[in-house]
């Protein structure tokens, strides 16, 4: 599902984000990914996502390389991604059906089909309710989740949520966790990022990818 | 195409949105480009009335051949006849002294009265030959050269003024139209640009979210059409109801003037205007996208 050889990312400011990175994630596995801040854990999902080119090594996701100059490439594999951003990436100005609905528009959805996928999940992350809110009035956990429902809606292959549990007390943190690896299938990939360990140390049946100084750590723990 | 066809009301409520986002902005910009395509209807429609006054000038054109004095009228109808067979001439009469007054007290209206001072006559016969245009250095150099001519009297002048005249306003038509059509693809295509900038968080995550450039472009070239066609539209009306009055104020003082009839320029325009804002508006809107193509 997603192979990195031997990757590196150095900014153009000479900053080295990851050093030889080799990861071999498969469909069905949570990941998380720890590390503190500025460690490179953004910086590896950016590369998942395209953002970012690999500067040296190859990446593949979903079967598809990722390199500078493949936009076509990764726009497909964008397309297979349920991305939960930082800082959501909610589209104001609409309703939060419409923002679930945005993820989807694109991907040849008949109309009605994508109305009932996003009114799903909206219930699905129990904003069922508030579906015909403006997102700008929701607070901050609710943006999480309509963000949350706009990733799953689409069916993807990959989900990749960057620090979904920042700024959230404990309960809600455990609670969006809770959603996001509920989504997840033979199928469907998971991959979170977050340093916050305290929440993950008692998981059982996860992959962890510790990011330090650009380098990376695994240790699969299955039972 | 699919996604297209099934996102068709999510296109249109989101121009809708775009426009409304800067309405006021975007007001103005549909009058500035209704007052700009007015201007080139304007010009439009002179040139295509100067061109038909030209057309109807060259139609009439003709050349008087004045009789040498001791003609008898039997001479003077071969001569006529002689004429008429010319390459390059249409047809030939002969007008005589009597028809020429009449003419001549026409063209004078109320000062005619000064005719009445001469003893006699004072005009003289004449063959009136009409002629190809074309032809008419040629049949003017042969008449002249024809026994029997004293000499004739040719509109050359004022025909080739007119056809200068009309030449500068074709050339002044299609400046207006280069004009225009630069002038609104720069104003649509900063408009574009505009709501492109008030609208980039959106489009930063529908690129994330895997989105097609077109997907994300096509409300833009949407709304850019809309814009330009609503000035269109205004233009086009504008047009017509100063047509309109053009005709009521001018019509009836210059009669004789060879006016094309006003449905004509009015259909012209009603569907010419609307449909050059329709085109500028998708040029401009592409060229305004242009800005948001991905950089990799």
């Amino acid at each position: 599902m997603i192979i990195l050889d031997k990757v590196s990312l150095i900014y153009t400011d000479k900053t080295q984000a990851l050093i030889d990175i080799n990861v071999n994630i498969k469909p069905g596995e949570i990941v998380y990914i720890t590390g503190p801040s500025g460690s490179g854990k953004t910086s590896l999902l950016k590369l998942i996502m395209g953002m970012e080119y690999p500067t040296s090594g190859t990446l593949s996701v979903l079967g598809r390389q990722v390199k500078n100059n493949s936009s076509g490439n990764i726009r497909k594999i964008r397309r297979c991604i349920g991305p939960v951003f930082q800082e959501f990436k909610l589209i104001e100005g609409r309703t939060t059906l419409e923002n679930v609905m945005m993820g989807m528009r694109f991907l040849g959805v008949k109309p009605r089909i994508m109305k009932a996928a996003a009114n799903e999940a909206l219930e699905k992350v129990g904003l069922g309710h508030k579906k015909l809110s403006m997102v700008e009035n929701l607070s901050w956990g609710e943006s999480q989740r309509v963000a949350i429902a706009r990733a799953v809606a689409r069916k993807p292959s990959l989900i990749l949520a960057d620090e979904p549990t920042g700024n959230l007390d404990y309960d809600n943190a455990i609670n969006i966790l809770g959603l996001l690896k509920s989504f997840k299938d033979e199928n469907t990939t998971v991959i979170i990022t977050t340093h916050a360990t305290h929440l993950i140390e008692d998981e059982q049946n996860a992959t962890f990818i510790s990011v330090d100084k650009g380098r990376i750590t695994i240790e699969r723990r299955y039972q | 195409m699919r996604s297209f066809l099934f996102n068709i009301g999510y296109f249109i409520k989101e121009s809708g949105r775009i426009i409304r986002l800067n309405l006021l902005s975007n007001i103005f910009s549909i009058i500035g480009t209704g007052l700009i395509l007015l201007l080139l209807g304007i010009v439009v429609t002179g040139t295509d009335i100067g061109n038909r006054l030209v057309v109807m000038l060259n139609e009439e054109a003709e050349v008087n051949g004045y009789f040498s004095e001791l003609l008898t009228s039997e001479q003077k109808d071969e001569l006529a006849v002689k004429i008429g067979n010319m390459d390059g001439v249409r047809s030939t009469r002969i007008v005589d002294e009597d028809e020429a007054k009449t003419r001549m007290e026409k063209v004078l209206g109320e000062e005619a009265k000064i005719l009445e001072l001469f003893d006699d006559n004072p005009f003289e016969a004449f063959i009136e030959i009409r002629i190809n245009v074309d032809s008419m250095d040629f049949v003017i150099d042969n008449v002249k050269n024809t026994n029997g001519i004293e000499y004739i009297r040719d509109n050359r002048d004022v025909l080739e003024k007119i056809q200068d005249i009309t030449y500068a306003l074709k050339v002044l038509g299609y400046l207006m139209i280069a004009a225009v059509g630069i002038t609104t693809l720069i104003i649509l295509s900063h408009m574009i640009r505009q709501g492109i900038y008030n609208n980039k968080d959106q489009i930063n995550t529908l690129r994330l979210l895997g989105s097609p450039g077109v997907f994300i472009g096509f409300p833009y070239i949407l709304t850019g059409i809309l814009l330009t066609l609503l000035g269109g539209i205004i233009a086009a009306l504008s047009m017509a109801i100063l047509i309109n009055g053009a005709y009521e104020s001018i019509g009836g003082t210059i009669p004789f003037l060879p006016l094309p009839p006003k449905e004509e320029l009015i259909n012209k325009m009603t569907l010419w205007l609307p449909t050059l804002s329709f085109v500028l508006g998708f040029l401009g809107s592409l060229f305004g996208l242009s800005s948001i193509r991905e950089k990799s």
